[in-house]
């Protein structure tokens, strides 16, 4: 494998990262891989299990922070047809790479986690929702779960038991509208991958229309930690509420990039300047995208700031999926924001007008500000686009998100706007956008 | 004659007893149709249609939807070029240009002369703190410069000249060379 760029023999989830040959079975087993899903399954209930994760605090890391357990505890126990854990590996938003990292070094853990969880359910049966370019992880996983059935730990009896757990895989084909719940499980069934209106939640109706837990990666490679150590020692780590460590991936202008595990309430200087090296000599942070490119930046003035979740939701931003994008003072707010509009734009999914259409508006708008021109007109346009794009109007948060972009950036870098609209250069790059 | 050999309808047709529907195997069966075809023709998808007894227009539909679909030929080794922003401030912007002179084609989905390429640009790939990233031939390669787009076009030249040779693929293989500085785009003064 490529070099390592990121935490190992971190607290939790890469405790044993930095191993040779991680990713198999007889290693990871060795280290005490699969100690959780075989206590689990030989002498917990599927309420015990639900107890312990509620302990430990988690909540889910695929960016909406919502209680692992209390998801879980959502699932009817008495329904009589087919229960599902899907797990979310579509990975897709912009500065999150953190899932991939965790499934090329530890596929096992997220097996293992998946298995648990399916078991708190009542299921038999999770899949894994994988996007399409993740070749790697996918054979890794994919290898993986061969491994894991034929030491019996997946299959009719694992570990010895009538209590059959089941994990299959699914390929996505390149959608990010595909990493939202229910736009996955419509991907799952074979369809166009747009979001469904709520309720039904997938709780209730998910996967081919039965009770689904839809789970990130991350948020299920926590969980045989969770077990073997105990839901009250994660929960010794981390803030008051926002409990444990999580994973961030660092990218953009630092001089070492990657994947760190931190403890949650650490500060964005302490994962910016001291885990990721801090930007090139001779350059400042000017902004960064705390939790993906869809959290509201702050700027470099900000660097204090914790990675607390309820802090950063009080500041109107959010840990998210924990992609902090850092860009340091030779680059321009304004390219950069276009860019990620052409993002959303070309990932809306078309279904909802005000996503639809206000995007693609404000992606035009973008090219004529970096085409030179720019006016008064466009500042007040992008201003309502802006608007428009956010307030929940949606089936799903991705034209919040354009909007959030645009808002956040203006809000932060007006007078980058202001030079672009009104005096049409650029102090900082000097460059246009390519068309 | 149809477009797809017998013996992948026959695989396609195993497919939908996988699912508990079986309109889940429509992408898994446009993946198979593909991965023999390069890219999906309207009678691809109409015979994958056929096999699983679902609507033409469908199977369309759902291949029109995602972007790793490809309707129209394309490269044998297609390079898909993230260019979302970890990848453009570590200098994708550069990696383009410099790919489409090395390939000598002036769009994406342009196939190159002798067959052998065509790019993309995409979203990000999941690799950001390797920036920047391209996707090629099932594997990333990453921490591109021009140096490095150059030898994986001519390592491709190579191996259809010489037959074969191993091309390296750097997320799969050992050490790493060092770290190169990211390219930076030469910036105007002032
Ligand atoms: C537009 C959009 C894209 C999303 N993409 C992802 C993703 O790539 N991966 C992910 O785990 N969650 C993603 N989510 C969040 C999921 O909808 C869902 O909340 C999550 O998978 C639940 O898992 P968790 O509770 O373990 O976090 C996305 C949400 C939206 C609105
Ligand atoms: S932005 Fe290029 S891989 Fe994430």
């Amino acid at each position: 494998m490529a070099e390592q760029r990121g935490t190992v023999g971190g607290p939790v989830l890469t405790e044993w990262f930095g191993r040779a040959n991680l990713h198999k079975l007889e290693v990871y087993e060795k280290l005490g891989g699969y100690e959780g899903l075989r206590k689990v399954v030989t002498g917990m209930s599927a309420a015990q299990v639900i107890d312990e994760v509620k302990a430990s605090g988690l909540r889910g890391r695929g960016g909406a922070d919502f209680p692992t357990a209390t998801k879980w505890s959502f699932v009817p126990k008495d329904h009589p047809g087919p229960k599902y854990i899907v797990v979310n590996a579509d990975e897709s938003e912009p500065g999150s790479a953190k899932d991939r990292y965790l499934m090329e070094n530890s596929p096992h853990a997220l097996i293992e986690g998946a298995a648990i969880a399916t078991f708190a359910i009542g299921g038999h049966q999770a899949w894994i929702y994988i996007r399409g370019e993740y070749d790697l992880p996918y054979e890794k996983l994919r290898d993986a779960i061969a491994e894991a059935h034929a030491k019996g730990h997946l299959g009719d009896h694992p570990f010895g038991t009538d209590y059959p757990l089941d994990i299959r895989l699914y390929r996505g084909h390149g959608a990010y509208i595909c990493g939202e719940e229910t736009a996955l499980l419509e991907s799952l069934e074979g369809k166009r991958a747009q979001p469904r209106s709520r309720p039904p939640f997938p709780a209730i109706k998910g996967a081919w229309g039965q009770p689904t837990a839809v789970n990130n990666v991350e948020t299920l490679s926590t969980v045989p930690w969770i077990i073997r150590h105990g839901g009250a020692e994660y929960a010794k780590r981390g803030t008051e509420k926002a409990k444990g460590t999580r994973m961030v991936t660092v990218s953009g202008d630092v001089q070492k990039p990657g994947n760190y595990e931190i403890e949650i309430g650490v500060t964005y200087r302490h994962i910016i300047e001291e885990l990721a090296g801090g930007p090139f000599p001779g350059r400042k942070v000017k902004v960064f995208w705390p939790g993906g490119s869809s959290a509201k930046v702050l700027p470099g003035s900000m660097l204090d700031t914790s990675t607390d979740l309820d802090g950063l939701k009080a500041l109107g931003t959010m840990g998210g999926s924990g992609g902090i994008i850092v860009m340091d003072d030779s680059h321009c707010v304004v390219k950069g924001a276009a860019r990620l509009l052409r993002f959303y734009a070309h990932e809306s999914c078309g279904k909802c007008t005000p996503c639809r259409v206000g995007s693609n508006w404000a992606v035009r708008t973008y090219e004529r500000i970096l085409a030179n021109e720019g006016s008064q007109i466009e500042l007040a346009l992008l201003d309502r686009v802006q608007q428009g794009l956010q307030g929940g109007r949606c089936l799903c948060g991705l034209g919040d998100a354009a909007g959030w972009v645009i808002q956040s950036t203006m809000n932060h870098f007006r007078n980058e706007y202001e030079e672009h609209c009104l005096h049409h250069t650029c102090s900082v790059e000097g460059a246009l956008i390519h068309a | 004659m149809s477009a797809l050999s017998s013996h992948l309808l026959e695989e396609i047709k195993a497919l939908p007893a996988k699912y508990p529907q079986p309109r889940s195997a429509v992408m898994p069966a446009l993946d198979l149709a593909q991965e023999e075809l390069g890219h999906l023709t309207p009678e691809a998808m109409s015979e994958v249609a056929v096999a699983l007894q679902l609507d033409p227009g469908y199977v369309e539909g759902v291949a029109t939807f995602y972007t790793l679909f490809h309707l129209e030929p394309v490269g044998k080794h297609r390079f898909y070029v993230c260019t979302n922003l970890s990848c453009m401030l570590r200098g994708a912007e550069d990696v383009v240009d410099r790919l489409k002179a090395a390939i000598g084609v002036r769009e994406p989905g342009e196939v190159s002369k002798d067959g052998l390429f065509s790019y993309e640009e995409v979203e990000c790939l999941g690799a950001c703190e390797y920036a920047p990233v391209v996707r090629l031939d099932h594997r990333y390669e990453v921490d591109l410069t021009r140096g490095k787009i150059d030898s994986l076009v001519n390592d491709r030249r190579l191996v259809r000249s010489h037959v074969k040779t191993g091309v390296r693929s750097s997320l799969d293989t050992t050490p790493e060379p060092p770290r190169k500085k990211p390219v930076r785009r030469t910036k105007k003064s002032g």
